[in-house]
């Protein structure tokens, strides 16, 4: 019986990190009601602050 | 040479659009995030939460317990630097910072493995053959809800988003006011460790809640991978997941538990 479950269990983790390289379908992806999530997560904040900030210019 | 040769022949540009912050989304040339990047370091993660899973259940002593007590404060302060503490009607209290992730990750998958090993081990000595089919179930509910995620089974809204934060911040409370209360009577809540159809209901209800958060980090890492997010958020995503996964599987665990007793 637990041959069997370990079975399952390995070709489910094979199968999860197969799936997960992929792109999700088009009917998930183009709706207007996704949430959004750089509202909660600051990626883009944190990134913007990096880039905002004057760089140095090592040329001379 | 200069490397920025466009200020170099037209100067630094006045025109508001051009600074506008949507400008600057679109023309960032930093290290992008992809999906094949957050899956590696999702391997990544999980293959050290079974190294120190591994060590702390086949080296059980004084030494190891303690060693996995200061694995699980280290993981949670990694947790909770990255991915913040929210509490209802306060709002974040230290808000989530996913550019550390690249250094907490790895801290946080192998502090909870060393935690992971030793519920694992005991489990295992109390109910032969149970951590398989915890490990067992956890991948295929997994692998079950990331198949309906990406054909559009399953389309999480921000309502949904919502019910599950706030079923999670609740979940989370209780566990954490049952830790309080066993710290000054010695006993936990009854309805955790009830095992008649009161706790296996409310266990069933937790594992439920814990595995519609992996929906919620496949969207993440999807919406983060199209958005072009920086690299960083492939550790963030994945840590998000090894996160959702590690309390799926203990929810398992003593679900399971509960249904052999």
């Amino acid at each position: 019986m637990n041959t069997f479950i370990a079975v399952i269990g390995i070709l489910s983790a094979l199968l999860f990190f197969y799936l997960l390289k992929f792109k999700a379908s088009n009917k998930q992806t183009n709706r207007m009601n996704r949430p959004k999530w750089s509202k909660y997560i600051p990626y883009k904040d944190e990134e913007k602050k990096a880039k905002s900030e004057d760089a140095d210019f090592p040329d001379k | 040479m200069s490397k920025h040769q466009a200020l170099d022949t037209f100067g630094r540009s006045g025109n508001p659009i051009i600074r506008s912050s949507a400008f600057q989304e679109t023309t960032t040339s930093g290290e992008r995030m992809s999906l094949e990047g957050a899956v590696n370091k999702t391997g990544i993660l999980l293959f050290l939460t079974v190294l120190s899973a591994a060590i702390s259940w086949n080296f059980q002593s004084p030494l190891m317990s303690l060693v996995s007590m200061l694995g699980i404060f280290t993981g949670a302060i990694a947790a909770i630097s990255t991915f913040g503490f929210y509490f209802f009607f306060v709002g974040w209290i230290i808000n989530p910072r996913p550019h550390l992730a690249p250094k907490t990750g790895p801290i946080y998958a192998i502090g909870m493995g060393f935690m992971i090993g030793i519920i694992s081990q005991q489990a295992e000595a109390m109910f032969p053959g149970i951590v398989i089919q915890a490990v067992s179930l956890t991948f295929f509910v997994a692998a079950s809800l990331l198949f309906a995620y990406k054909t559009g089974i399953i389309r999480p809204t921000q309502n949904f988003v919502l019910m599950i934060f706030a079923a999670t911040l609740g979940i989370f409370l209780t566990y954490f006011f049952s830790f309080m209360f066993s710290l000054f009577t010695g006993s936990s809540f009854s309805i955790f460790t009830d095992t008649g159809w009161m706790g296996i209901g409310i266990s069933l209800f937790v594992v439920a809640i814990a595995a519609l958060n992996l929906v919620l980090d496949f969207d993440i890492i999807e919406q983060a991978d199209e958005q072009g997010a920086p690299k960083y958020m492939e550790w963030f995503g994945a840590m998000a997941l090894v996160a959702t996964l590690i309390w799926l599987y203990i929810e398992i665990l003593r679900l399971l538990m509960k249904l052999r007793r």
